[in-house]
């Protein structure tokens, strides 16, 4: 049988081609996932190269217990007063936090002290690596401690509906719109940070403020989707979310409401639907700190866990 | 080479025999294995972090991260998906590929 050739490949071509698709695609995960790229890469791990890594864990052996995931991040923990070194997974910093924020908090929900206030944005700070405050550029909400309930989901855009929204549907939407209106004008105008938006949002009692119908036009603008942190002190669990709608009225012993997305991550919705948390606004000029759960945002911060 | 959790949907082998069939040295041929391996990683986790909700990507990507070929995180994508999560990956899986080949046939010199 007479030898036949193979074809060849004009390599240059198509590592040129392939590269490019490889760029690409990880620019878009990128873009589509930062908070989980960043969490793989704090732990050493390139998402597209997932691959050697699986070989590199055959060749070490080394599967179990060093290399959790966890201990990169908190593993960068700096040492308190003291030489010692937090380890802790995320779910041990929440407990961590939980129990830090039972020495300062009152034992039923109250506004809190100057001081208190101060306690807490140091450890949110020392905890998260997150600048969260009780009065940012001289405003302040009437209490930075109070009940949580249940919100439902608001229309992002005319015609939006129930269904479109991803998760939490049992919540339903509501007939009106949200403080600020409709997130985008129209449905193809709706980017996914408008969807993050909705998604994460609180809704804050800036009908309240003494000075809100005086500065309208000020505090509109300073409150329109502003980043707040969220705590449950029971769990720790810590979330970013931003100011979208205002409410609930005070006769509802209620003093802030949340998406079913953020009730959710709180763990408050189950049972009567409400909760007592900590809400401060993010100081984050630069528009760093991604909404969402914040164990994706530990590894932006200096994480300064104060051990004891 | 390791193995990962979902390749058996992926199946990247196709591409690798599109590759065999030609001249190839194998270092060359090493190269754009690693490409195509790269670009199926990054469609994969899109799909597969698109539909598990956000609060269990910490736990998805603690498990991937620990033991990337553990069948069970297959498991646990059907358990917290309220999509078919296997028919997805394989979707996107299947759309990369022709994507691949296609590329590959613009690349062939022709004799």
């Amino acid at each position: 049988m007479p030898y036949t050739p193979k074809p060849t490949l004009d390599f240059s071509k198509l590592h040129a081609s392939l590269a490019g698709k490889a760029r690409s695609s990880e620019r878009y995960l990128r873009k589509h996932h930062p908070q989980a790229v960043a969490l793989l890469e704090s732990a050493g791990v390139q998402p597209g190269k997932i691959r050697e890594h699986a070989a590199k864990l055959l060749t070490s052996g080394a599967l179990a217990g060093t290399l959790m995931l966890g201990a990169p991040i908190v593993g960068k923990a700096l040492p308190a007063t003291g030489a010692q070194f937090a380890s802790l997974t995320v779910t041990q910093l929440r407990q961590t936090l939980a129990g830090q924020l039972q020495t300062i908090l009152p034992q039923t929900v109250a506004p809190l002290t100057k001081e208190q206030e101060d306690n807490i944005s140091k450890l949110m700070k020392d905890t998260w690596g997150i600048n969260a405050k009780a009065e940012l550029d001289g405003n302040r909400l009437n209490q930075s401690y109070g009940y949580i309930g249940a919100e439902q989901h608001l229309p992002r855009f005319p015609g939006d509906s129930l269904d479109q929204h991803d998760e939490y549907l049992q919540e339903g939407i509501t007939p009106g719109l949200g403080a600020w209106g409709y997130f985008a004008p129209s449905k193809n105008q709706l980017t996914e940070d408008l969807i993050q938006k909705e998604k994460y949002y609180v809704a804050v009692q800036t009908l309240y403020l003494p000075d809100w119908e005086r500065r309208l036009p000020y505090l509109r603008d300073w409150y329109k989707y502003r980043k707040v942190l969220v705590v449950n002190p029971a769990n720790g669990k810590t979330i970013i979310a931003d100011v979208a709608d205002s409410g609930p009225a005070n006769w509802t012993g209620k003093h802030f409401g949340g998406s079913p997305e953020v009730m959710a991550f709180l763990g408050l919705n189950v049972g009567p639907q409400k909760g007592a948390v900590l809400l401060s606004f993010v100081d984050d000029p630069e528009n760093q700190i991604p909404l969402g759960p914040v164990e994706y945002n530990v590894q932006r911060g200096p994480l300064l866990v104060a051990t004891k | 080479m390791a193995k990962i959790f979902y390749d058996h949907l992926i199946i990247i082998e196709e591409i690798i025999a599109q590759l065999d069939q030609h001249d190839l040295d194998p270092k060359k041929r090493q190269e754009l294995i690693a490409l195509v391996d790269q670009t199926l990683h990054h469609h994969i986790l899109d799909v597969i972090l698109t539909h598990l909700p956000q609060y269990h990507h910490e736990t998805f990507l603690t498990r991937f991260h620990q033991a990337p070929h553990d069948i069970g995180l297959l498991t646990f994508l059907k358990e917290h998906t309220d999509r078919d999560i296997e028919k997805e990956i394989l979707k996107k899986a299947n759309s990369v590929k022709k994507n691949i080949f296609s590329e590959i046939k613009k690349a062939r010199k022709e004799k």
